[in-house]
């Protein structure tokens, strides 16, 4: 589903990324790790077309990245859900609306925006809180409607770059398996952390990053832990 | 269906905008609705003096004055052999100086008024055609038609429809950069939002376009107030002029004189709409990143 070929990305002469190659399977669950700087976040956002790499091939469901013209990108964000470290929810507009508003944008009626936004706080339990806004809302509350937005397309990708980033441990625990559950129905989850006792607690596959390069890739793997790896 | 839903959360999204773009929305209206003002006002005067003057073009009589001491009758006579002639008509002097006297009550002199043939032709063309050749005959004093006025009157027009476009390009170009400039602002004000749509996959078009549709709002409302502005020039200041000190003037006028206002609030209407939108469209073009 998401596929690296030989991918570099440097800015101003700078090395982010180098000659990366990486896959990952159709419903596949994985942790992208690294130390601060070791390129987790440039290589998210080559995946959605934030970035174009300097050199190499991205793929997503088969599509190279790189021949994706410019009103070809909402395409591909549109089969992409995308959740932020910063949540990125439109601050004036309710928890509902914001889940609706992509929806609304490409003139759904409002009766099947109603039974998909609401099937989507369903799923991240958040439908009592759909008539907040978003600074009404706790950091967890509001990483779920991030979550509900991406997942109210159906999407078959879901990236997220430190979506745990802002929430305390126990908060960030319930995300991630909330991200894990949606991953059961076949969608491809790629998540971004450098919390250790996520990792360790879910044991999935681990792409551990280092100097923007992927230094292990391990099924039911561990955080790399001063350089050892407990397996 | 759908486009038209679609259509509908733009128009949602536009109204947002401008609800969010508070004081400088009244800033964009009133450098409109002053440019549209000017622009209008040049419109309605060149289109009434060309109405004015495709009035007096259209005139198909000539008048001759004739000397005193030739008989109007034989004048009339020898002027009917012209093939361009359809019909002379001799004014008398003595007649024509007594319905002055009676309508305007004007002193008893002597007659200062000269004999006079109106020389009716077939076509408005002839008469440019005609003129000189009546000016040359021993009987007649001189010649007017209409056309001399009209020819005034057009280089008059002329001046002011090379004025006003001049004028106009101006000042479709200053508020097409106090549109761009504010729309910009409002860009600035919402980047954030911007790129939270751009990554949610929102398209580009539905992204741009309710500051395109906000720039032609702008013209719009502010041809509304300068035509509100004209319309009251109009009827307070122009009409009871017209009617009360250049009556005598205005009678020799065709009813329903004037440039229609509906047909002026419709140009300003689209040249206002076009420049907003034009704005709109620059700067969200320049500014909109995605
Ligand atoms: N837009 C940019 N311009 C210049 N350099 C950049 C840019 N984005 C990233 N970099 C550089 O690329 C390298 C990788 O950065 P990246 O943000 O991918 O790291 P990260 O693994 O996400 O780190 P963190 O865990 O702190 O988020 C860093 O050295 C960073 O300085
Ligand atoms: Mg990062």
């Amino acid at each position: 589903m998401i596929r690296l070929q030989n991918v570099s990305k440097s800015y101003a002469g700078r090395l982010a990324l180098k000659d990366v190659n990486l896959h990952v399977a159709l419903g596949e669950f994985a942790f992208l790790v690294g130390p601060s700087g070791a390129g987790k976040s440039t290589l998210m956002r080559l995946l959605y077309r934030e970035e174009v790499p300097t050199s190499g091939n991205v793929f997503i469901g088969g599509v190279n990245l790189n021949k994706l013209s410019s009103p070809q990108i909402p395409l591909l964000r549109r089969r992409l859900g995308i959740i932020f470290q910063d949540y990125k929810l439109l601050t004036r507009q309710t928890a509902y609306d914001n889940v609706a508003y992509i929806l609304r944008a490409h003139g759904i009626d409002e009766k099947e925006v109603r039974k998909r936004v609401n099937s989507a706080l369903n799923v991240v339990n958040l439908e009592d809180k759909q008539d907040a806004f978003p600074d009404e809302l706790s950091g967890g509350e509001q990483q779920r409607v991030g979550i509900a937005r991406a997942i109210v397309n159906g999407p078959p990708v879901l990236l997220a770059d430190e979506p745990t980033g802002n929430l305390d441990p126990a908060t960030s625990l319930e995300i991630v398996q909330l991200l894990a559950r949606i991953s059961q129905r076949g969608t491809t989850v790629l998540i971004s952390t450098h919390d250790h006792t996520i990792v360790n607690t879910m044991r999935r596959r681990v792409i551990s990053m280092r100097a923007g390069e992927v230094a292990t890739d391990i099924d039911s793997g561990f955080y790399e832990v001063q350089g050892q790896i407990q397996v | 269906m759908r486009h038209l839903r679609v259509f509908w959360r733009i128009c949602v999204e536009t109204m947002l905008g401008i609800k969010h773009s508070g004081w400088s929305n009244w800033l964009v209206v009133s450098i409109l609705a002053i440019a549209l003002t000017i622009f209008g006002s040049v419109l309605q005067l060149t289109m009434t003096l060309k109405d004015v003057v495709n009035y007096f073009g259209s005139q198909m009589v000539i008048s001759a004055f004739l000397k005193d001491n030739f008989e109007p009758g034989k004048v009339a006579q020898e002027i009917s052999q012209f093939v361009e002639v359809r019909l002379v008509e001799v004014i008398d002097k003595n007649k024509s100086w007594g319905e002055m006297q009676k309508t305007m009550k004007v002193a008893s002199i002597p007659n200062p008024l000269p004999n006079t043939l109106h020389i009716r032709v077939a076509k408005p063309e002839q008469v440019e055609k005609l003129a000189p050749k009546l000016q040359l005959l021993s009987g007649v004093e001189a010649v007017r038609y209409p056309m001399m006025v009209a020819r005034r009157l057009n280089e008059v027009r002329h001046f002011f429809e090379i004025a006003g476009v001049a004028v106009t390009a101006v000042l479709a170009f200053a508020t097409l950069i106090v549109i761009g400039n504010t729309i910009h602002l409002v860009i600035q004000a919402r980047h954030k939002e911007i790129e939270i749509l751009s990554l949610m996959g929102v398209g580009h078009f539905y992204i741009k376009c309710p500051f395109v549709l906000q720039g032609a709002f702008y013209g719009a409302v502010s041809a509304l107030f300068a035509a509100v502005v004209i319309i009251g020039v109009e009827l307070y200041v122009i009409k009871p002029y017209v009617s009360n000190e250049l009556v005598s003037f205005a009678s020799m006028m065709p009813t329903g004189f004037g440039y229609n206002l509906v047909e002026t609030f419709l140009v300003m209407l689209a040249l206002g709409m076009a420049v907003g939108a034009g704005g709109g469209a620059w700067a969200s073009g320049r500014y909109i990143k995605i």
